[in-house]
């Protein structure tokens, strides 16, 4: 049995809207894997510098606020500076249907919508995440 | 205020600091805008974080405990500040329980403001309260669904004795609004106030065998938790451990495991899950952000910058020393400061709040 998988929980930018952010990291602490939650207020950097510093294996975005279409990316281009593009990124919040695909162009592996149950969420981790070491 | 660290979370400053310009804001108002209503104490939000409709009517009631507490520590005459004090509640899908919740709000506050405070004032002791239909009810599944939702929720508010109302649109979990759902969010309003009749009795339901237990109900759950909140020091101190965070949290939760495993229905979403036509959603045009920021340039040429940077330092001053900061915050509005410019001030007296972070 290798390690548990490690996720990070993230509110990037202003938006106070963290509800759905604690469900899912308390589902996901519940469904075995390690948690860490960022706390609101977030930027980027803060982020991506957490990721690799907690050594997680995903990051899980939160955006209901429309700025997701900066913030996603910007994580995902930090990482890649970093050389961390292998930490997976995936998201949700209120994210139009046109801006999913944009998203997973850039590199966003999964957006989850409102109406996601939690178990959907965590079986897509468990199938699509793994320890990266 | 107490309910931005509570629930909405666009707090800035520590609580006690934003507890003394609450203060500030109520005995200005007091003394020279003695029609403003001083403050609307949340519960809405409170809901929408996740709280079951007794944690929002308990913890709304304590937040108000507090300010009065704070308010008469100041030196105000209760039945000087009290009659424009104003609440928010939530409205949410549970018919009965809403109409209840609204109930016990109100005799719970009077109680409060007459046995707790002393108010002698009749006009101390009314909760006038705004309410918003519940945001968190609403479905991306089925949007149209949410028109139904929305005017059920309407009329429980006004059953309940709201005094203002606010009606979500349909595609609230989409985006802000368009001209098309805001409409009919405006026409559910008008329909329950024009047409039907509702709000031309006070209280109807009163004597109701059912909705009297209920609201009887509703008061015992929500004394409990006042009377573990007052034995914390009050609610800036429960806050300050966590305490209503944590029970929301836990709400939260639960709440959505009840949906997850179908114990509660959400129609479209977990029963009568059928397809939906796509619904055209309201996209912000990004002149919008290039127009303000120039405004914003241009207001900062052609102010007086001099009388601007007095004024931060005046706000600066009575910000460390102490005295009402209003008369402060009114000369650098008239002088065209900038609410971030007047935050700056605040940030570097006070520090920043940060969240801790709890799930």
């Amino acid at each position: 049995m290798g390690r548990k998988i490690r996720i990070l929980v993230a509110k990037p930018g202003l938006d106070g809207h963290d509800r759905g952010a604690k469900v899912i990291a308390r589902g996901f602490r519940d469904a075995g894997f390690e948690v860490i939650y960022t706390g609101l207020h977030q930027t980027p950097e803060q982020i991506a510098a957490a990721a690799i510093q907690e050594d997680v294996d995903g990051i899980g975005l939160s955006s209901l606020a429309g700025a997701h279409d900066y913030l996603f990316p910007r994580v995902i281009e930090l990482l890649k500076e970093k050389g961390a593009e292998d930490i997976v990124v995936f998201g949700g919040g209120i994210i139009p249907e046109e801006d999913i695909l944009a998203l997973k162009q850039i590199g966003v592996k999964a957006i989850f919508t409102p109406g996601t149950p939690i178990e959907e969420a965590v079986k897509w981790v468990r199938e699509n995440i793994k320890p990266r070491k | 205020m107490l309910k931005e660290f509570i629930a909405q979370k666009t707090f800035m400053l520590p609580p006690k600091a934003s507890i003394r310009i609450i203060v500030d804001t109520i005995e200005y108002c007091t003394k020279e805008v003695p029609r403003w209503n001083s403050i609307s104490i949340s519960g809405y939000h409170i809901r929408e974080a996740g709280a079951t409709a007794v944690q929002e009517l308990a913890f709304t009631l304590a937040d108000g405990i507090a300010y009065v507490v704070a308010a008469i520590e100041r030196g105000l005459n209760v039945d000087d500040f009290a009659p424009r004090l104003s609440f928010f509640f939530d409205s949410h899908i549970d018919f009965f329980e809403e109409i209840a919740k609204f109930r016990a709000a109100r005799r719970m506050w009077a109680k409060i403001m007459r046995e707790r405070f002393m108010a002698k004032n009749p006009r101390s002791w009314m909760l006038r309260f705004h309410t918003q239909t519940a945001g968190c009810s609403l479905t991306a599944q089925q949007p149209y669904n949410n028109v139904v939702r929305t005017a059920y929720q309407a009329l429980a508010a006004v059953l309940g004795g709201t005094q203002s109302l606010h009606t979500n649109s349909l595609d609230e979990t989409y985006a802000i609004p368009t001209e098309e759902a805001v409409t009919i969010a405006l026409r559910t309003q008008q329909i329950l106030a024009e047409e039907t009749g509702v709000a031309n009795t006070i209280d109807p339901l009163a004597g109701s065998y059912f909705v009297e237990t209920l609201t009887h109900q509703m008061e015992e759950q929500a004394w409990e938790y006042i009377r573990k909140i007052d034995e914390m020091g009050g609610m800036v101190a429960a806050v300050e451990r966590g305490y209503p965070q944590a029970e929301i949290a836990e709400s939260a939760y639960k709440y959505q495991k009840q949906i997850d495993s179908s114990e509660k229905v959400i129609v479209g979403v977990n029963k009568y899950a059928t397809d939906h036509s796509p619904i055209t959603i309201w996209r912000m045009k990004p002149e919008i952000e290039q127009r303000q920021l120039k405004r914003l340039q241009e207001v900062k040429q052609t102010r007086n910058n001099p009388k601007v940077k007095e004024s931060l330092q005046q706000i600066r001053k009575a910000s460390q020393d102490g005295g009402n900061l209003m008369p402060h915050l009114v000369n650098a509005a008239r002088e065209y400061a900038t609410i971030q410019e007047i935050c700056d001030v605040w940030i570097d007296v006070f520090g920043r709040y940060t969240d801790p972070g709890y799930f």
